[in-house]
């Protein structure tokens, strides 16, 4: 009996370690997404635009003239020891070259792929990565994120809520955002930005995801009838509840939501019903019109593959992938980790729309040829607006003062 | 202010319909088999995906009117089936609640990540029963609100008037209080058994059609969906209809008066207290029994 | 069983994992879900005393081990106080937590139990994540990312070098075992057989049903909560994603394929369903799919689980072969 379990879990053990043995003349690319739980959408989009990267590179001849493979892991629900795990297994056991991420934490990723050299691309958007980064920028110096963190990001909405030529009845503003990483530090700031502008933060509620009954906070906004809310709770099923709640007696708000807009069932559920709301997308191809014939180009080429406009992140992590590409290109070896690693942080990455450049601590800072899209539905469609920083209009699209606001 | 407190009264009343259609079926299951269903929050998402299926791709003729046609012989099919095959094998050992909770358990992942491959992670939305919105006295009530509010306690009352006053609800009742003595008496028991987790799954179904076409289909909302039922079902004292009833709307309105004067972050905290408080007192939940 | 037969299982069980490391010691990733094993294998084990043997419905296993984790994460990292001794104090924290918990749910019917403990599972999301952890230093949302590593006897024991660590968590988990073994074998779990089979009978035998059963949270949760400590010393980071259903799932699946109530069936159930989970891995989204299926399967087909396939084969080999005498 013994021996049999022994020799079960013998065989158990091989089995994982299998995969690791063949060696073959293809590069590994580790791409750890949620494929189950609760983030199973957002892993989705990502894949989308990693997926699209790496056939596009392998049908024009490979890298270096090999094939890239993709190496998965489920990340499921990012607990910490599940991140570890990803980190051991696809740059330890796999030895893949690169690790294309997309969200996958607020730190604790940095930790974990911080332990290796392979250029890890992430799209955190989150100061507190930022914090881990600085504690050992030499250690963590294959660590880029994709996009600024939520603090600068919540700057830019606020600027952009500034700049939008919409007489407020009253300078009262409601701030509503979930109790995790992501939501607190973007309520945080707006409130702070809010408070120094000489605004009136009437109400800053923090939700629990799940909460789909919004009649006690619509109350209270009822009475506050704030010039501006902002809701920013990245989940689809809070914000469209929220929505048609808020439909059933609106007041006279300019309503914010932030990146609560990307999930994609926002804009496929709401429709032409959600005309009106403002929203935004950190490195984000601006549209309808993409900004040059390249960057159309590939938005073409995303809408045909997957028959639908691309997703927040999607443009991002098929960036990233495309820039560690041309690291490795210019470099000439792609298991020269750390000589990639200098080229990106030195030369960064041209783009369909220019320039991404990393800086000191190994983010995209949003700006230049990479800002962040701020959109307005119209007609049941995202719109940019704006892009930030510097805040400007974007082409000749223009802001409509929402249906719901009778003045 | 007035005002207010009968916007925050609405909000809690369309919250406590809401929480008693999710809890009817569990109510009912629990009373009669004394099993403790795990897969109960996926049965819901399953009335909501069997809706979506005919409405959205099939287009049925006939709308909703043909879906609940549909959906009923059908829940029942698998309620019962299920019931038959993971259920009752299980009932000749001394553990069988541990192994009943584990079984469904098991079932529960299988049916929720069965939904995520075959309808994708994404949420669905369904089109509205009925749309539109009522102005009584400054506030406004969405009727489908109202609608889910009557069918919520119109539901509950019809049922308990089943099982008090028909030859099948008597039979019921009979297995709930001495399974053994209506054995005696000549009510087949295992049949008893078997419909009752059929129409519980008939009763969550249709609520989760209901509520899914207010809210959504999601392959992970049912986990959500079965803690609600059970906290509401526990508060009122499990296996008595008109506790989860009573329940329902208690903290429905709790909920609502906590999130307007703390705010939604002590929503959680203060139903646990307050759960804790009544188990405290009546460790069998407002009307428990037995 | 008697307890020699379960020493004997466990010693060769520990004999054949404690060797395993001289052959992947060099793979970090398996090296790393050796020791996640040996961590769930004693929080399955702890579930299973309190569900299998004091027949409690507690659902709150989850809850305590993330307490454990907190609590000595944040007394190490704020009030530096050397992690040998917060793990202590987290596992003292949680026994307290333990009977705070089971002073009100004892006295409950089963579903009402489970509900209690698993609303303490329930409120710890935003109690951890809200003002008031915050203000004690649970770093709200975000966390806890610097977590000190365990220092003995001036070697630092953390996740860069796994070999040691796994020793350090192999030994640890020899010990909690032994707890556990003892607490069944001994004259408590004789008195919590009797209660689970009559407890009329046994409570008028002088069978004190309250006392033991109280007595058993509180044990059951310091050492989950010591393990919780560890795990967050271990991992050097910490958040509320750990309350997600997703790990309570697989412990309960970890106690099917082991086989409730059969005790050092938890402990084989842990280390299976975590290599199955890590087998079916490249499947994705199929992967909880299947392990449900395979767990309805498991309590239909096996309801004692791997240690009642065991003791089944064992027999059969014993009538097959009346001549050997089975050394364990």
């Amino acid at each position: 009996m013994r021996k049999l379990q022994f020799a079960v879990f013998a065989l158990a053990m091989c089995l994982i370690t299998a995969p690791g043995a063949f060696a073959a003349d293809t590069i590994k690319v580790g791409v750890p997404l949620a494929m189950t739980g609760s983030y199973t959408g957002a892993g989705e989009n990502y894949w989308q635009g990693i997926k699209m990267a790496i056939d596009e590179i392998n049908e024009g001849g490979g890298l270096l003239g090999k094939q890239l493979e993709v190496v998965r892991f489920d990340s499921k629900e990012y607990a910490p020891e599940v991140v570890m795990q990803g980190a051991d297994y696809l740059c330890g056991q796999m030895k893949v070259a690169s690790v294309q991420a997309g969200w996958s934490g607020w730190g604790q990723d940095v930790r974990a792929y911080g332990k290796y050299d392979q250029p890890f691309f992430c799209d955190d958007g989150s100061e507190a990565a930022v914090q881990v980064f600085r504690e050992d920028p030499e250690k963590y110096g294959n660590i880029f994120q994709l996009t600024d963190t939520g603090i600068n990001q919540a700057k830019s909405m606020f600027r952009v809520l500034m700049a939008l030529p919409q007489k407020h009845h009253n300078n009262k503003v409601v701030i509503i955002n979930t109790d995790d990483a992501w939501g607190t530090e973007v309520g945080d700031t707006m409130v702070e930005s809010f408070k120094e502008k000489g605004w009136d933060v009437a109400k800053r509620e923090t939700v629990p995801y799940g909460t789909i009954e919004w009649g006690p906070i619509l109350t209270q906004i009822r009475k506050i009838d704030p010039a501006i809310i902002h809701v920013e709770i990245p989940s689809s099923q809070e914000v469209i509840t929220f929505f048609r709640q808020f439909m059933k007696a609106p007041t006279n708000s300019v309503l914010s939501y932030g990146w609560s807009i990307v999930p994609r069932e926002v804009m496929d559920t709401l429709g032409k019903e959600a005309d009106g709301l403002i929203g935004e997308m950190p490195t984000a191809m601006p549209g309808p019109k993409a900004p040059n014939a390249k960057a159309q180009a590939w938005v073409d080429k995303f809408e045909k593959l997957y028959g639908h406009s691309p997703q927040g992140g999607s443009w991002a992590v098929y960036s990233g992938v495309m820039a560690w590409a041309n690291a490795v290109k210019a470099v000439g070896d792609e298991t020269k980790f750390k000589e990639i690693n200098k080229y990106i942080q030195e030369h960064g990455y041209v783009g369909e729309t220019g320039l991404w450049k990393w800086d000191a601590d190994n983010v995209v800072r949003a700006g230049g040829d990479v800002p962040v899209g701020h959109y307005q539905v119209q007609n049941g469609q995202l719109v940019c607006i704006y892009t930030d920083p510097p805040t400007k209009p974007y082409a000749d699209y223009k802001y409509q003062t929402p249906p719901w606001i009778k003045n | 202010m007035s005002l207010e407190i009968i916007d925050v009264i609405i909000s809690g009343l369309i919250t406590g319909s809401v929480y008693a259609l999710m809890a009817m079926g569990l109510t009912l299951i629990y009373g009669v088999t004394k099993a403790f269903n795990f897969a109960y929050g996926s049965f819901y998402t399953m009335g909501g995906y069997i809706a979506w299926l005919l409405l959205v791709p099939i287009a049925i003729a006939g709308g909703y009117f043909s879906v609940f046609l549909l959906a009923v012989p059908l829940l029942f099919g698998i309620g019962y089936l299920l019931e038959k095959f993971l259920v009752a094998p299980l009932r000749k050992y001394d553990d069988w609640e541990v192994k009943v909770m584990m079984v469904t358990l098991g079932l529960s992942l299988f049916l929720d990540n069965g939904y995520m491959a075959v309808f994708g992670g994404r949420m669905k939305s369904l089109p509205t029963f009925v749309s539109g919105q009522i102005e009584i006295g400054g506030a406004v009530i969405m009727t489908q609100d109202l609608v889910i509010f009557i069918l919520a306690v119109g539901g509950m009352l019809c049922f308990r008037w089943i099982l008090r006053n028909t030859r099948t609800g008597l039979a019921v009742e009979a297995v709930a209080q001495n399974p053994a003595g209506a054995q005696i008496v000549g009510i087949r028991k295992e049949v008893i058994f078997a419909s009752t987790f059929a129409i519980s799954t008939i009763m969550v179904g249709l609520g989760g059609i209901l509520l899914s076409q207010k809210y959504f289909v999601a392959p992970v909302g049912g986990g959500d969906i079965m803690i609600k039922s059970w906290v509401v079902t526990a508060f009122g004292g499990m296996g008595s209809v008109q506790g989860s009833l009573y329940a329902a709307f208690i903290l429905g309105m709790l909920e609502a008066m906590v999130g307007w004067i703390f705010g939604m972050d002590y929503v959680m905290i203060s139903i646990f207290v307050v759960l804790l408080t009544t188990l405290a007192v009546r460790p069998k939940g407002l009307m428990g029994r037995g | 069983m008697s307890w020699k037969r379960m020493a004997a299982i466990m010693a060769v069980f520990y004999a054949v994992v404690g060797i395993l490391p001289l052959f992947v010691g060099d793979m970090r990733f398996v090296m790393h879900i050796l020791i996640m094993c040996l961590i769930w294998a004693v929080v399955a084990s702890c579930w299973d005393v309190i569900m299998g043997f004091a027949g409690i419905f507690s659902f709150g296993q989850v809850a305590f081990f993330v307490a454990g984790a907190y609590c000595s994460a944040m007394l190490a990292y704020h009030l530096h106080i050397p992690p040998v001794w917060t793990i202590l104090i987290a596992g003292c924290f949680t026994g307290v937590l333990g009977v705070l918990v089971g002073l009100p749910c004892l006295k409950l019917a089963g579903p009402y139990v489970a509900l209690v403990t698993f609303g303490v599972h329930m409120t710890l999301t935003p109690l951890l994540r809200g003002k008031i952890g915050i203000a004690m230093g649970s770093g709200g949302a975000t966390g806890l990312l610097t977590i000190p590593p365990i220092q003995l006897f001036g070697w630092t024991f953390s996740s860069e070098h796994l070999v040691p660590f796994f020793y350090l968590t192999f030994a640890v988990t020899i010990i909690c075992s032994a707890i556990i073994l003892i607490i069944i074998k001994s004259f408590w779990g004789t008195a919590f057989l009797a209660l689970k089979d009559s407890e009329e009978f046994a409570t008028s035998l002088g069978v004190n049903a309250f006392k033991y059963k109280l007595m058993v949270f509180a044990i059951t949760s310091f050492i989950t909560g010591v393990i919780g400590a560890f795990y967050g010393h271990y991992v050097g980071m910490l958040s509320t994603r750990m309350l997600n259903l997703d790990l309570f799932c697989t412990l309960m699946v970890m106690l099917v394929v082991g086989g409730i109530g059969q005790f050092p069936g938890a402990i084989l159930g842990a280390f299976i369903t975590v290599t199955v989970n890590e087998l079916l891995a490249p499947l994705g989204m199929y992967r909880p799919l299947i392990m449900g299926a395979l767990v309805a399967a498991l309590v239909l087909l096996l309801p004692e689980g791997v240690i009642g396939l065991i003791r089944s084969i064992g027999s059969m080999w014993r009538q097959n072969d009346p001549q050997t005498i089975p050394s364990s």
